[in-house]
């Protein structure tokens, strides 16, 4: 998975490459920092995975301003625009680097994880299985924060990213969902996912 | 041989706020760009000098921690933990410097970061504000302003404001919200009148 892909030019816009650039390169560092103190493979590795998004990103957004520069005078505004990817790329590349320390195992010194433990919220990943109850239905409907104190904070659904998903947003077989919550709730979702809980009360 | 646990929660300690001000660093830098604010750009260069002492005294504190072979690993992992905090202020820094360099700002950085209507003021708390000697909590700057804290600059020190955080006399107050509450927030920190509470 990691070899380079060949990046064709996308017409996605700039503010709309940048803005997923940003929301991406947040949801990273927190995932990250979960990883390392759960020690957690999955988790380093959705940061993996995101961090291939965002460097396909930063292409786009260089191949839009470059095509975009008509002058110098277009020029000089658009380099506080790469400025600023450039510079979200490296917050998403300093999350890389905190999953890599988990997927090399180099570990953290086990007290530093026992103090970040008491930490109140966890991330975790969790994928949903065809028996879920989850399946096919809408975030919105699910009530997920209400009912057992757990947010949906990004899907992946094969290739693609949705960050912060609308509530209209329906769960898919096979989804792999990011959530952040209070530990119990998280293992409930967890249970929810994988069709060993049929029941959202 | 044996490391104390008063050594360890140094090291915790320093962790967990290298962490804290890389992550608040990455919030004032996007504010500064959001609002061309020169000042918010000046607290991220200040704060990313601050971190950089910070920095070198967790990796000498960590460094000095008599670890034996096997568990030299355990302990490269926190080196390279703070590194991360580092490239995360850095990367801060770049973005306040399109502020600090004058560039213009792109109308599309501006769409990005937008929430709109929304701005960044600083405050200095006056000795006769209500809101000396109280914890944010209880303070209810949201609920009386509609601003809220980003970040509270006690002399040289930063602190992300916690619910039990005690505002004192004399802190800089760096607070987001919609520009009409700024009036109320304002009067609040200095002191001049009770703030204006607004209806629904």
């Amino acid at each position: 998975m990691a070899e380079s892909e060949k990046i064709d030019y996308e017409p996605i816009s700039v503010r709309e490459a940048l803005t997923e650039m940003k929301d991406v390169s947040e949801i990273m560092i927190d995932l990250a920092y979960s990883a390392a103190l759960f020690n957690s493979h999955e988790l380093a590795e959705e940061v993996m995975e995101l961090e291939k998004r965002v460097d396909y990103l930063a292409y786009i957004i260089d191949m839009n301003t470059m095509l975009a520069a008509r002058d110098a005078e277009d020029a000089k505004h658009l380099t506080a625009v790469t400025t600023v990817a450039a510079a979200t790329n490296k917050i998403s590349d300093a999350a890389a680097d905190i999953a890599s320390i988990v997927l090399k195992e180099i570990g953290i010194h086990p007290i530093v994880r026992k103090a970040f433990e008491q930490v109140e919220e966890r991330l975790a990943r969790t994928i949903v299985k065809p028996e879920s109850i989850l399946v096919n239905k809408k975030l919105g409907d699910l009530e997920l924060a209400a009912k057992i104190g757990v947010d949906i904070i990004a899907i992946r659904r094969r290739q693609k990213w949705l960050i912060d998903p609308s509530e209209k947003e329906r769960v898919v077989e096979s989804d792999v969902l990011i959530v952040r919550g209070a530990p119990h709730g998280v293992d409930e979702l967890k249970a929810l996912a994988e069709g060993k809980i049929k029941e959202l009360e | 041989m044996a490391i104390t646990e008063e050594h360890f929660k140094k090291i915790v300690d320093k962790l967990v706020f290298l962490k804290d001000t890389s992550e608040l660093m990455i919030d004032l830098a996007y504010s500064s760009l959001l609002l061309n604010s020169r000042s918010l750009a000046e607290e991220v260069e200040a704060l990313e000098n601050h971190m950089d002492n910070l920095h070198t005294d967790f990796e000498l504190l960590v460094l000095s921690s008599g670890f034996t072979p096997e568990e030299s690993k355990d302990f490269l992992g926190l080196i390279r933990l703070g590194v991360v905090t580092e490239e995360i202020a850095d990367a801060a820094m770049e973005i306040a410097n399109v502020v600090l360099r004058g560039l213009e700002p792109h109308p599309i950085l501006k769409l990005v970061i937008e929430e709109a209507e929304e701005t960044v003021t600083r405050v200095t708390v006056s000795e006769t504000s209500p809101l000396v000697g109280k914890k944010i909590r209880e303070a209810q700057i949201q609920e009386e302003t509609g601003m809220w804290v980003l970040v509270i600059r006690r002399g040289t020190w930063w602190l992300r404001p916690r619910s039990d955080t005690v505002i004192k006399a004399g802190d800089v107050l760096i607070a987001a919200g919609y520009a009409e509450g700024e009036a109320d927030f304002e009067a609040l920190a200095s002191g001049v009148k009770e703030p204006v509470k607004q209806e629904g």
